[in-house]
């Protein structure tokens, strides 16, 4: 059997204060294969965005094993985790954090940029990824100037252009209504088709039922897994 | 990378114009200002270096006197440099340059010009190969053919001749005497101590001081300091060992000198400008000032692009997460805020080199230079180079370091760690106004000291009085007196050999009764008629003046400082000895300031001349045109071939502070300016603060807080800032302005209440600036600035 895409066992992270110390993540295990489609469910401050950031490089864990493509990546220093997340992962969130200076080619090509890709290609496969997410009409257009919806799609044509193995969605649908959150969770379904793996945190049961698996999280923890059918 | 990285600068620098503005505003005005100061320093330190072998020449200067009456001169006597050239091995040549005074007017053809005190020299035939001065034609082995020789600069050939040659034209001095033009000198360059518009031949001036008259010989006369000279020296020869010998020589050849007399020291060219003969600040102290508030205000400039930066740092704490989430690394984070920075800094320099440009005429009338801004020249180029380098490191590193450092997750969730920076910003904003504060000291004792100059009781009257020179007037000066004196607005009249406010010169060649062996006594002598005295109000401490009987001729007046230096008791009657002449010392005229407040009041002696060269004419506010009217009658009869010009004393007076006038109004405008830019950083630091603490300011208002309690608070910890800034930059500033007052040998009090002024003014400029801003949070509607939330 191939090997999984994530594997992170007895995982733990800790928020301290000056007098309390909250445990987000509590021994947490769990697998990812390539190409699944993961859905992370749970009530506020159970911990799913902790496990999303620490899947996405962007915090670290306090103890425990994160082994992503055959590597051990929770011991990685800022540097090796930045070069790793940014040419593996891609991120879309709930408030779609699209660079207001930028306009909306400019935000899709910034990863194509920091990767060292030479500009005539940058040019190509923003063009590519803008086609598919149908948004080519409004390349020149700046953020503000778009819908909700639009942004999203903007974000994700992001987080796609570098062809990531990984997207990692936190709530992608939770500040849009429900039509354009249709079309987002159609368009992730179709990423995940095309081959690539999609973790995505959600509140919306709905949205859940787009992925292969749901993982319940209460309090750091593990409480249940569904797979879907 | 790079056009991404300006592409996002520019677009950060037109979104946000507010900060833009401000930030744009207090580097434009900030890099101008500092490179102006800079270019005046550059001017100040750049004073005869231009010559190639300026590290090898020295001047002469004396030490003369002992104990209080102990001053160094600047001139020396002429034997000095021949005898060094013959008998010193070190001395490679020596040059001779004595101002003359022969003559005021030259003729040519029907030209009748002008030349002012001062601008004509004796200089020897070396003068043209010891320095870098450019003899355009002539020769420069033998400059002067012959005595009746002269060398104009370009500008005065082309002031008497026009476009035709000089060479060979004769010019008539005082419409006289005919001098033939043998050379024509590259105009002295603006930063050389040495200048002028003729150069006569040294061998003139031999032949003037033949020995047969009152003076002794030239190259004999060891009792008068009047040359400047000049030494070149073998780089390896040791310049006190030059000094000392030279010292040597002179016992050696004036008999019953003692060594008090006269000490030679060696003072370098390149230093000849900003330091006196003696060793203390002619200049250097207002370069090494200015140099410190060209850096101050900077550092100001600077400080407020990094506190708006960092402050604003938690807007772009979003942007900066997003990008390094998508993959930027923190060096290419920096590198896009470095740009920012070099982006904001290029816009400003344009502007500011826009703003030097504006100012320059009238930079250079305010400073009394002539400064030229142009960015051909690589001196420029030196200034901005430093200016712009120390700036932008000093601006860009701090912010792009901080702003690269957010980590990502916390920064988008808003978690700044924004107490770290905030300690860092306020201990700027402390460093920004303990500067201005330090200026605003600086400006109030610079100032104080001038009017305190001006107050100061002089010891003499030089109110609406006139002088100018008698010329062919002194043969009948007794009946021009006798008529003028009739008329009202004539308050009164004298002649002498130099005014009250300066002296001409002084000299050590005297004696008296009782006079110690090893003391020597520097004095400043005037020639005076009887009503001198009279004309300025100087006051008799003992004995009386000068009545006009022949036996003045045989008298003596001293001041009170001459009659304490020289130990003399009860000196009325006593002999005193002035140059060969013997005479009785018949009054003590109390001390007055007959030279700048920077000097203590000198050792000085009044002969009696019936008619000396100066005539002085006494008259009122009111009264002095008419009285110029009434002089100019006669000066018409008796000089028609001199254009009648007369000089105020009062002019005269404030001329001689001219300097200080010039650096007073410098420093007030720098601090002014550097008091405008604190400012500007911190409006936007109030602006920001009101803008991050809308919603708490929201909910105060909705729980019943007042305007003014609104007002108050966001008041209150910039005022402590400034209250703390007020108690580190007082006693610096004291301590510094202190010791500029030490220049000054008459100086105004320092009192506390110079530094509560600047304090208070600091508080209520600082509270004017912030209060804008926190009257305006307090009467927004917290409705509104709630339900933003």
């Amino acid at each position: 059997m191939e090997a999984p895409m994530i594997k992170i066992s007895n995982l733990e992270k800790f928020y301290r204060t000056e007098e309390v110390e909250t445990i987000a993540l509590n021994k947490l295990s769990m697998e990812v294969a390539t190409g699944e489609f993961v859905a992370i469910m749970g009530p506020s401050g159970c911990g799913k965005s902790t496990l999303l950031n620490i899947l996405g490089m962007l915090d670290d864990p306090d103890a425990g094993s994160y082994i992503f493509n055959d590597i051990e990546v929770a011991r990685f220093n800022e540097r090796k985790r930045a070069d790793l997340r940014k040419h593996n992962i891609g991120f879309v969130f709930q408030s779609f954090n699209l660079i207001d200076e930028l306009t909306v080619f400019e935000n899709v090509e910034l990863p194509l940029i920091y990767t060292g890709v030479a500009a005539s290609e940058r040019v190509k496969r923003v063009e590519e990824v803008l086609d598919k997410m149908q948004i080519m009409h409004r390349r020149n257009h700046y953020p503000q100037q778009l819908s909700g919806g639009q942004q999203q799609r903007v974000a994700i044509a992001r987080a796609v252009v570098n062809k990531p193995k990984l997207i990692l969605a936190d709530e992608p649908t939770g500040n849009l209504d429900s039509s354009n959150g249709n079309d987002v969770m159609e368009l992730l379904t179709d990423l995940n088709e095309q081959g690539t793996t999609i973790i995505m945190v959600t509140h919306s049961e709905h949205d859940a039922r787009y992925s292969h698996r749901i993982i319940r999280l209460l309090d750091g923890q593990t409480v249940m897994e569904n797979i879907m059918v | 990378m790079l056009k991404n990285y300006l592409k996002t600068a520019w677009r950060n620098l037109i979104n946000t114009k507010f900060y833009s503005a401000l930030n744009i505003v207090g580097l434009t005005i900030g890099l101008a200002v500092g490179m102006l100061i800079l270019i005046w320093v550059q001017d100040e330190l750049s004073y005869d270096r231009f010559h190639t072998k300026a590290d090898q020449i020295y001047k002469v200067n004396a030490s003369i006197g002992t104990g209080a009456s102990r001053l160094v001169w600047g001139g020396v006597p002429a034997p000095v440099a021949a005898f060094g050239l013959k008998e010193v091995p070190g001395i490679v040549t020596a040059v001779r340059v004595v101002t003359s005074y022969s003559y005021s007017v030259f003729r040519y053809q029907e030209k009748l010009l002008k030349e002012d005190y001062g601008k004509l020299s004796f200089v020897d035939d070396a003068f043209f190969t010891l320095f870098d001065f450019k003899l355009l034609k002539g020769n420069v082995k033998t400059p002067f053919p012959n005595d009746q020789s002269v060398i104009i600069t370009e500008s005065a050939a082309k002031k008497y001749f026009g476009d035709q040659d000089p060479m060979g034209k004769t010019i008539l001095g005082d419409s006289k005497d005919p001098y033939t033009v043998s050379g024509v000198l590259a105009d002295f360059p603006a930063n050389s101590s040495i200048a002028g518009d003729m150069l006569f031949s040294m061998n003139l001036k031999r032949k003037e001081y033949d020995g047969k008259g009152y003076w002794k010989a030239m190259d004999a006369d060891w009792g008068n300091y009047y040359t400047t000279t000049f030494l070149q020296v073998r780089p390896d020869a040791s310049t006190k060992a030059i000094a000392a010998k030279l010292t040597e020589i002179h016992m050696k050849n004036q008999p019953g000198i003692k060594p008090t007399d006269g000490v030679f020291q060696l003072q370098p060219l390149k230093e000849m400008h900003l330091y006196n003969p003696d060793g203390s600040s002619a200049g250097i102290q207002i370069v090494k000032i200015f140099s410190i508030v060209a850096v101050l205000i900077l550092l100001i400039a600077c400080i407020n692009y990094i506190n708006l930066s960092t402050a604003r740092s938690m807007l772009r704490s979003k942007e900066v997460s997003v990008r390094k989430i998508i993959g930027a690394e923190r060096s290419q984070l920096f590198m896009q805020f470095i740009i920012e920075t070099v982006l904001c800094f290029v816009v400003a320099l344009l502007l500011a080199f826009g703003l030097i440009y504006a100012v320059m005429p009238v930079y250079n009338t305010i400073s009394g230079k002539q400064m030229h801004f142009d960015l051909f020249n690589a001196n420029v180029w030196q200034v901005i180079a430093l200016t712009i380098i120390a700036t932008l490191v000093a601006s860009s590193i701090y912010p792009a370091l901080l702003l690269s450092s957010f980590k990502p997750i916390n920064a988008l969730k808003g978690k700044i760690s924004g107490a770290g920076n905030a300690t860092f910003r306020k201990i700027l904003v402390v460093c920004q106004f303990a500067f201005s504060v330090g200026l605003i000291i600086g400006t109030l004792i610079i100032n104080r000291q001038l009017s305190y100059i001006h107050s100061i009781q002089l010891g003499y009257d030089k109110e609406h009085v006139f002088a100018l020179p008698l010329r062919a007037m002194q043969d009948h000066y007794e009946a021009i007196r006798a008529e003028l004196v009739t008329h009202p607005e004539i308050k009164g009249l004298s002649t002498g050999s130099s005014s009250v406010i300066t002296s001409n010169g002084s000299t050590s060649d005297t004696d008296w009764d009782g006079k110690a062996s090893d003391v020597s006594l520097l004095i400043n002598p005037y020639d005076i008629d009887k009503d001198f005295m009279g004309l300025f109000k100087l006051k008799f401490v003992a004995g009386t003046g000068f009545t006009g009987i022949k036996s003045d001729t045989a008298h003596y007046i001293l001041n009170e400082t001459a009659v304490r230096l020289a130990g003399i008791k009860n000196p009325i009657g006593k002999r005193f000895k002035l140059h060969d002449l013997n005479g009785t010392i018949i009054g003590v005229v109390k001390d007055f300031h007959f030279a700048s407040l920077k000097e203590t009041i000198a050792p000085a002696i009044f002969s009696y001349r019936p008619t000396a060269w100066q005539l002085y004419v006494k008259t009122t506010g009111k009264d002095a045109p008419a009285a110029i009217k009434l002089v100019e009658k006669y000066w018409k009869q008796y000089n028609a071939n001199f254009p009648y010009e007369y000089t105020f004393l009062d002019d005269a007076y404030n001329d001689m502070y001219k300097t200080e006038q010039h650096t007073a109004t410098l420093f007030n405008i720098f601090a002014g300016i550097a008091v405008f830019i604190s400012c500007l950083g911190l409006f936007g630091l109030a602006t920001y603060t009101a803008q991050i603490k809308v919603k708490e300011i929201g909910i105060r208002k909705v729980l019943g807080a007042s305007v003014a309690n609104i007002t108050a608070m966001l008041s209150r910890d910039f005022l402590v800032l400034v209250l703390i800034a007020i108690a580190i930059a007082s006693p610096i500033a004291w301590y510094a302005m202190n010791k500029w007052l030490m220049d000054y040998a008459y100086r105004t009090e320092l009192h506390w209440w110079l530094v509560a002024v600047a304090g208070a003014v600091a508080v209520v400029i600082a509270f004017a600036t912030i209060s804008f801003q926190a009257v305006k949070a307090a009467l927004a509607n917290p409705v509104k600035s709630l339900r933003s939330e």
